[in-house]
């Protein structure tokens, strides 16, 4: 079998961002802290604005550096900073480090389990997405580097691993976040060259989910005086 | 003098030697550093040596009952272990002729081995620990083994081959093949397994004497005299043998020999030593700053190095990653 081409250097680092955020999001599968898991959302965020600065600085693009600011003060300063606010307040006594309730322990899954899960979901995402990739190398002009493409196809599919094996709200508002960071990494590497004001409208989107999610928790958490969403279940007719 | 040219097999002897005579001074440092990192003073960078000199001029016993492989498997484990350096660049960038007998897998099968040997000899004490100990270690190594098959799998979809010089030429080639994520990953994940290989935390306490958590170091109870020394050896060749995999075929192949040159080799030997050094500072400030795991969340540990290990193997199947 002949070995397997390196991709350029640009490309390389590319792929190595992607695959670090792919990491982070297996990092938020496995951690059992709420505030934890925020951290790793931050670092997956800054990750992605690094990206668009190393794609920006590839294909000269400098539309790119103004989305990488832009999304780098939302999704590392802002929305963390309302999630945290969130469940400070959930956490009671008004302390942001306290955990709050019904969180810790809400694994339905062992962690080595849930990684193993975690692996077996990326590998569907991986090739699955790996033959769109491949596809989209012929389209001309396409960033396109078929791995980012495929690890954005895993990352989906393990955020959405990450929403189903935890029982608590928290988890799953930010496996949602990293949805969207999944989805904005696909966009990155197949339509790079898309207009700024596409890119920022997603952005903004990711605002309303922060805002459904927040009035989601909150009234979640003054009915049943938990983030854990096991007391649902109760409520089947 | 410098520039003369020694002899191939000399120089292939020149690799176990300097394996063999390397080792125990690498883990002196690494004690040395972590105990600085800590506050204390630390034993002498020599004392591995002191102390291996002191066990070989002990009496040997050995528990009643013992069959003679109790005896046999410290020499036959060390005897494993020197034969490693014969088959991974050690000190030449180009391949000596005994370096082509095995590949990256000959090279595991020959560590997997010695492992092997000294659990059976702790079996046969008839100690508690001891054979708490071996199990304890087969049960894990049994774990971490798919973590080895898969960063050799990379090797061989990167290099298309599974020689360890194959690989250490490829990264050699290009900046492109360090900064691909199939390469990166696997690196860590083989950093993760030499983590758990050596007994380093968080997996291991490594100068620890709690015997609840010991895995690797409790094997070697029962064994006395020159035959604890074999064994400590032994670790010892074995942490510089995997930090020689990792740094001179995944991380910083460079400053190997290219010539017959004694100069080159001299240098090749130095360099070796400097970045088994570095690799060791790196082990010790993760020793410091993290907590040993508890037992059953070693599996844990090993699956984040497999979770590495996996995905490096997949980002090279949807080209070239």
């Amino acid at each position: 079998m002949d070995p397997v081409q390196a991709p350029g250097v640009y490309q390389g680092a590319a792929n190595v961002i992607a695959a670090a955020m792919l990491l982070l999001e297996f990092g938020m599968l496995r951690q059992a802290l709420v505030r934890d898991q925020i951290r790793l959302y931050m670092a997956q965020s800054a990750l992605i604005s690094v990206l668009a600065i190393v794609i920006a600085a590839d294909r000269n693009l400098p539309d790119l550096y103004a989305l990488a600011g832009l999304s780098a003060a939302l999704k590392v300063v802002a929305v963390p900073l309302v999630l945290r606010r969130l469940l400070g307040r959930a956490g009671g006594n008004g302390h942001d480090e306290e955990e709050p309730a019904g969180v810790a322990g809400s694994y339905t899954l062992s962690p080595a389990s849930a990684v193993l899960t975690g692996i077996v979901l990326a590998a569907i995402g991986f090739f699955c997405f790996g033959a769109w990739g491949f596809a989209a190398q012929h389209i001309h002009g396409s960033a396109a580097p078929a791995t980012a493409l495929a690890i954005a196809g895993a990352m989906v599919l393990v955020a959405f691993g990450l929403m189903i094996v935890r029982r608590d709200v928290a988890s799953q508002a930010i496996g949602f976040f990293t949805l969207e960071n999944a989805i904005s990494l696909a966009a990155l590497v197949v339509a790079a060259g898309l207009p700024l004001i596409l890119e920022t409208a997603f952005l903004f989107d990711l605002l309303v989910a922060v805002v459904v999610f927040a009035m989601l928790i909150r009234a979640h958490h003054t009915r049943a005086e938990s983030l854990s969403t096991a007391d649902l279940t109760r409520l089947r007719g | 003098m410098v520039s003369a040219a020694l002899p191939i097999p000399v120089i292939q002897l020149l690799q176990v030697l300097t394996v063999a005579a390397g080792a125990p001074g690498v883990m002196g440092v690494i004690a040395k550093v972590e105990a600085r990192l800590q506050g204390r003073r630390g034993p002498k960078v020599r004392q591995p040596y002191y102390d291996l000199a002191k066990l070989f001029r002990k009496e040997a016993l050995a528990p009643e009952g013992a069959s003679w492989f109790f005896l046999a498997a410290p020499v036959m484990a060390v005897a494993a272990y020197l034969t490693v350096p014969l088959l991974i660049p050690v000190l030449t960038s180009y391949g000596l002729p005994l370096g082509y007998m095995g590949d990256i897998l000959g090279g595991g099968f020959l560590l997997s081995l010695a492992s092997f040997l000294v659990a059976t000899a702790a079996l046969e004490t008839g100690s508690p620990y001891a054979q708490l100990g071996s199990s304890r270690a087969k049960t894990f190594s049994a774990i971490t083994e798919p973590v080895v098959l898969f960063v050799v799998f990379t090797v061989a979809l990167l290099t298309g081959t599974d020689l360890p010089y194959a690989l250490a030429a490829t990264v050699r080639s290009s900046a492109g093949q360090i900064i691909r994520p199939a390469h990166l990953l696997a690196a860590a994940a083989l950093f993760m397994v030499i983590l758990h290989e050596t007994g380093r935390i968080p997996v291991e306490t490594h100068t620890g004497t709690t015997e609840f958590g010991m895995i690797e170091e409790a094997r070697g109870f029962e064994h006395s005299g020159p035959y604890f020394a074999l064994l400590k050896w032994g670790s010892q060749l074995k942490q510089l043998i995997l930090f020689t995999i990792l740094a001179d075929v995944f991380l910083a192949p460079w400053g190997l020999a290219s010539t017959q040159k004694l100069g080159a080799i001299v240098l090749a030997i130095a360099a070796l030593l400097a970045k088994a050094v570095a690799i060791g500072c790196a082990v010790a400030v993760i020793d410091n700053s993290f907590a040993k795991l508890r037992l059953f969340k070693i599996t844990e540990f090993v699956s984040g190095a497999f979770l590495l290990a996996v995905l490096g193997v997949f980002t090279l199947y949807l080209g070239g990653g």
